[in-house]
């Protein structure tokens, strides 16, 4: 008896997204965009005319990136783009310049909310000793 | 063209390398290996805040500490280049490339080995004929 199986969960199955423009999320939570054009069993990828982007709220901004290869196993997820789609999303595009600007603010502001949150847990008994690493 | 040959191709030229950590080096890219392990060349060293820069003269970097690699699109555009030459040459010169086929000799003799071992043979005579 043999199994057939029906897609592969392996880097193989990468072969149906060759040439065309994919979405991949890395571990630090960069989104990077571009056209892949190579991969290998460990899922290293080749990304041609990348763009990274930005997101902020309902905003976000491109910074071109050119090729990247990415070390497999910095990838957390990795989806094709639809175009049209894509051209249907209710988010607008700002300047780059603005959106790390609001992106340094977002930031900020998270950061001071997890201070006051780390002190309210410490007064009630809990562990605060978090550090800011990724959760994957 | 695989992402660790696309690398091959990059050396010499500049690169810039990001590692797990953030931190990233801007380099010539002299050396590359298998496993990903680069050595540079007139590096600087930026931190993972990106305020803080150093001049390093050469740099080592293993492997695994890597997150992606950025190289100049010149480098992608040479190898396709590379890539399509050869295949060209490929076509037009009397060897390789040529029929699947098994010689006149040594097709399944013998009965045994099946697939495989027929496969073998084609392709060994193709290699010395």
């Amino acid at each position: 008896m043999s199994f057939v199986p029906q897609f592969f969960t392996t880097a193989e199955s990468l072969v149906d997204s060759l040439d065309k423009k994919l979405l991949v999320v890395l571990r630090d939570g960069r989104k990077i965009i571009g056209i892949l054009r190579s991969y290998d069993q460990f899922a290293n990828l080749v990304l041609q005319d990348s763009l990274e982007r930005i997101y902020v709220g309902d905003a976000y901004g491109d910074i071109e990136r050119g090729v990247f290869i990415i070390r497999g196993e910095n990838v957390v997820l990795l989806g094709e783009i639809d175009g049209d789609t894509e051209d249907a999303l209710p988010l607008r595009q700002l300047p780059i310049e603005d959106i790390l600007q609001m992106q340094r603010e977002e930031a900020e502001e998270k950061a001071r909310k997890d201070k006051l949150r780390f002190q309210l847990l410490h007064k009630q008994g809990f562990s605060v000793d978090f550090t800011d690493t990724d959760l994957y | 063209m695989l992402p660790l040959s696309l690398l091959n191709a990059a050396v010499g030229h500049p690169i810039l390398v990001e590692l797990k950590n953030g931190e990233t080096y801007n380099g010539h890219l002299e050396k590359c290996d298998n496993f990903m392990n680069i050595t540079l060349r007139e590096v600087i060293q930026t931190a993972s805040d990106g305020d803080r820069f150093w001049r390093l003269p050469e740099a080592y970097v293993r492997g695994n500490t890597i997150k992606y690699l950025r190289i100049p699109d010149a480098v992608l555009d040479k190898v396709k280049e590379d890539m399509n030459k050869k295949r060209n040459m490929g076509s037009r010169g009397g060897r390789g490339g040529r029929g699947r086929g098994q010689g006149g000799r040594g097709g399944n003799r013998g009965g045994r080995g099946g697939m495989y071992r027929s496969q073998h043979q084609g392709h060994y005579q193709q290699q010395h004929d």
